[in-house]
């Protein structure tokens, strides 16, 4: 009976990508998977801006992390099929976003591997724009 | 400082309970998210494990019984066997979870992947247990792992809005639902009361010979480590939410959540940060390993404990081994060390009532304990938490299932 | 003489930790006790049981079946019984039950330090082991276990209610140089299913905390107290029958309003 609980609970926490039932909900999944790139971009802009204050692997490590978890919610949001034609421009504009957000990323941690970021406040500004953008889309669809 | 190294025990102990592994990131989220909205959770923790521990720790001190032991005597073998087997569940799962920190925290260090470290974890870990005297280790592991002061310190550095701070002490923010603020608010209760800072904390009284003249140290390892705990990870919690908060970063990692001590203090507090993971991690390994060897051999009235040669307590040292490997293999399966603590609250939902309940009732018979029977405070007290934490197990799990797990 | 003491056997004695008296190192749990018959043909508690196969049948259930049939399939011999420890080298009833002497090592222990632990560098056991002695294989006529849980009724056939303790009195006749026998001198009958009773029934103030207290005599309100005398008969019929209808009965709680505490 125990079991049977533990193994339910576990379901209930791993079914994130489940399949979108209608327009709206698939509008809510964007904005989901928007806020959490948002999230990640905001971190790694973070991360850039106190380059100097932190240590090559630690960077490495984050940025490995980050540039995971995005392609990684690219992914799973582009897996989804979307309810209808009218949510195809949706999934553009998300998939867009998360893929730049995505490059901008993997193209520090290839600076981060041979040496040091090259133009951490350039990168910090590029990343700042993805992000406020992934925010105003996750904040229209929530 | 001989004062220090004496409260070593309730240091390490209260470092497993408030910012082991999963307790890390969940305080710098919890900050991140709802902002200082959850403070009173972890102080309402620091008085409920301050007031049981205590209690533990007295009749260890008295009578010579640590708590699994109390467990079995009083429930009998049947309540005492569910009571186990969920213990160690959250035991193994933390113990997987916590190699994995320890691991993590090594990979922050040197950049190269945590799977190639939680092997050589494990097996220092295994070390220490077998060769350590308990003494050294818990001097050497508590007192290390206070070096996660630097979040206080980069808080300070910070220099957050203090009076925002303050502000937020009363208002979880709007973007958040109450299903859960509630989550975490159990979750950091859970947390904090976790059972197996119990068993460790009463069998590490036994370990060091404790006798009726050690009750003040007892009580001063109470009073000094666990509110040191709740310290820490409070300085955790308003980092997060003076860093991340404006951001709306949500962290998820323990990387994420070292890089305020970085931000505030530069590499030295990174280098700072990254080592106190590791020791309070690492602490937290040892903590738990040893406790699902107390519990299983208290349970079983088998010798246990480090004050013997292996030799004399080997079914103690044979469960510690098996427990140690499955734990590692578990790990290995790259399961996410740090969603893997949030599964033991399921399994906390039966341990908690289970385990304070017998404690409240042995710390008030006389055959135990002489003339240290509890006082009407701690009396009154305890009984408020036992309905604390009943609600808190009728209201894990469905919470847990309605949020998603906080999601 | 003063009055003999009282224990209970599941409040004082089942589940406590056994310690060697010379050097508090731990034997293993009383996990259930034996019970023979005395030259007068009285109950008393004639040994300590412990290990799996006396473990096993108290949890009961798959956990507890399964529990006596592997241990019962690794002993070497024909028809196995628990490892049991004399009451005549129990020195001590206290927070811990100390024996004297030096009880035989349990079976898994030898085990696991031959073949696990002593191999590892830095263990502290010698090269070899010396093979423990053969137990021999005594056997009491039963166990308290088989009293507790059972079904009483009175005799009229009514249901009293079940067996939540058995009261032991240390007047028995001599064990060793200084310890009497523990007589089975009577049982606790509780009205229902409700668990134990945690000591809270027993004892003239109780101890705290007051609300557990409150709820654990609220589930037991109606408890009585029956002597061996009143015990008509216990097997082999699955229920104890008494020789008094239930109205005879002591209520529980006069008990402890004319005993002194021990």
């Amino acid at each position: 009976m125990r079991r049977a609980l533990a193994v339910l609970a576990a379901l209930a926490v791993t079914s994130c990508s489940s399949p979108a039932w209608d327009h709206h909900d698939y509008a809510l999944k964007a904005g989901m998977t928007a806020e959490s790139a948002a999230s990640d971009v905001e971190f790694v802009r973070l991360a850039v801006q106190h380059e100097p204050d932190l240590t090559r692997p630690y960077l490495k490590t984050v940025l490995t992390e980050a540039a995971g978890s995005l392609s990684s919610l690219n992914d799973q949001f582009g897996a989804v099929q979307p309810p209808s034609a009218s949510a195809d421009a949706m999934r553009d504009q998300v998939l867009g976003l998360t893929q730049e957000a995505a490059e901008q990323v993997q193209d520090l941690l290839i600076q981060v591997r041979r040496d040091r970021i090259a133009d951490p406040a350039g990168a910090a500004a590029a990343l700042g724009e993805v992000g406020a953008e992934l925010r105003a889309f996750g904040e229209a669809h929530r | 400082m001989k004062k220090l190294l004496g409260v070593t025990l309730g240091i390490l102990t209260a470092i497993g309970g408030f910012v082991d592994i999963g307790d890390l990131v969940a305080n710098s989220l919890v900050g991140a998210r709802f902002g200082m909205s959850l403070a009173w959770v972890v102080i309402v923790g620091v008085v409920g494990i301050c007031l049981f521990a205590e209690m533990s720790g007295r009749i260890a001190a008295v009578s010579g019984r640590p708590v699994f032991d109390l467990v079995r005597e009083r429930l009998g073998p049947r309540t005492g066997l569910t009571n186990l087997l969920a213990s160690f569940a959250i035991n193994l799962l933390t113990l997987a979870a916590e190699i994995g920190g320890a691991a993590l925290a090594l990979e922050l260090a040197t950049g190269i992947d945590y799977l190639v470290w939680v092997p050589g974890v494990a097996l220092v870990a295994w070390l220490v247990i077998w060769r350590v005297r308990f003494s050294t280790m818990e001097r050497v592991f508590g007192l290390a792992g206070l070096a996660l002061i630097v979040f206080a310190v980069a808080l300070w550095q910070l220099g957050p809005d203090w009076g925002e701070l303050g502000r937020q002490l009363t208002s979880p923010p709007e973007s958040e639902g109450a299903p859960t603020y509630w989550y975490y608010a159990i979750a950091l209760l859970g947390a904090a009361m976790t059972p197996y800072e119990v068993f460790f904390f009463s069998s590490g009284g036994v370990e060091e010979r404790w006798t009726r003249r050690d009750l003040g140290e007892a009580r001063a390892n109470v009073f000094i480590g666990f509110p040191l705990g709740g310290f820490l990870s409070l300085a955790i919690a308003a980092c997060g939410a003076t860093l991340f908060l404006p951001h709306g970063i949500e962290v998820g990692s323990l990387g994420q959540m070292a890089l305020p001590a970085a931000v505030g203090l530069g590499q030295v507090g990174l280098v700072a940060v990254i080592f106190g993971v590791f020791a309070a991690t690492f602490g937290a390994t040892l903590e738990t390993a040893l406790s699902s060897g107390y519990t299983i051999s208290q349970y079983f009235g088998w010798q246990w404990g480090k004050f013997v040669r292996p030799r004399d307590a080997s079914r103690f040292h044979a469960t510690l081994l098996v427990t140690l490997i499955i734990a590692t293999a578990l790990i290995l399966t790259t399961i996410d060390p740090i969603k893997v603590t949030e599964y033991s609250l399921i399994f906390s939902a039966v341990a908690l009532p289970l385990t304070y309940l017998p404690v409240l009732m042995i710390a008030n018979d006389p055959d135990y304990m002489g003339v240290h029977v509890n006082g009407r405070f701690s009396n009154l007290l305890g009984t408020l938490y036992m309905i604390l934490l009943l609600v808190v197990s009728v209201a894990a799990i469905p919470l847990m299932i309605a949020t998603k797990a906080g999601q | 003489m003063t009055a003999a003491r009282t224990l209970h056997a599941q409040l004082h004695l089942l589940d406590r930790q056994v310690v060697r008296a010379d050097d508090a190192r731990m034997v293993s749990k009383a996990d259930d006790l034996e019970l023979d018959y005395d030259r007068d043909g009285r109950l008393y508690v004639s040994a300590l049981l412990t290990g799996p196969l006396a473990l096993g049948p108290r949890i009961g259930g798959v956990i507890g079946r399964l529990m006596v049939a592997v241990t019962t399939l690794l002993r070497p011999e024909e028809d196995p019984a628990p490892r049991r420890i004399p009451m005549r080298l129990v020195t001590d009833i206290g927070s811990a039950l100390k024996v004297g002497g030096d009880p035989a090592e349990a079976a898994l222990e030898r085990w696991t330090r031959v073949h696990l632990i002593a191999p590892l560098p830095g263990s502290g056991a010698p090269a070899h082991d010396d093979e423990p002695p053969p137990d021999r294989q005594h056997r009491g006529a039963m166990r308290v276990s088989e009293l507790l849980g059972r079904t009483v009724t009175d005799a009229e056939g009514r249901v009293v209610g079940q067996v939540a303790d058995v009261r032991l009195s240390q007047d028995g006749h001599l064990l060793g140089p200084a310890a009497n026998a523990l007589r089975v001198s009577g049982l606790v009958v509780v009205p229902r299913n409700t668990g134990q009773l945690f000591g809270y029934e027993r004892g003239p103030g109780g101890a705290g905390p007051w609300l557990v207290r409150v709820v654990v005599r609220r589930l037991h309100r109606g408890s009585r107290h029956v002597t061996w005398d009143q015990v008509e008969s216990f097997a082999p019929s699955p229920e104890i029958r008494l020789r008094v209808p239930a109205s005879e009965l002591a209520d529980l709680r006069e008990l402890y309003s004319t005993l002194p505490s021990t």
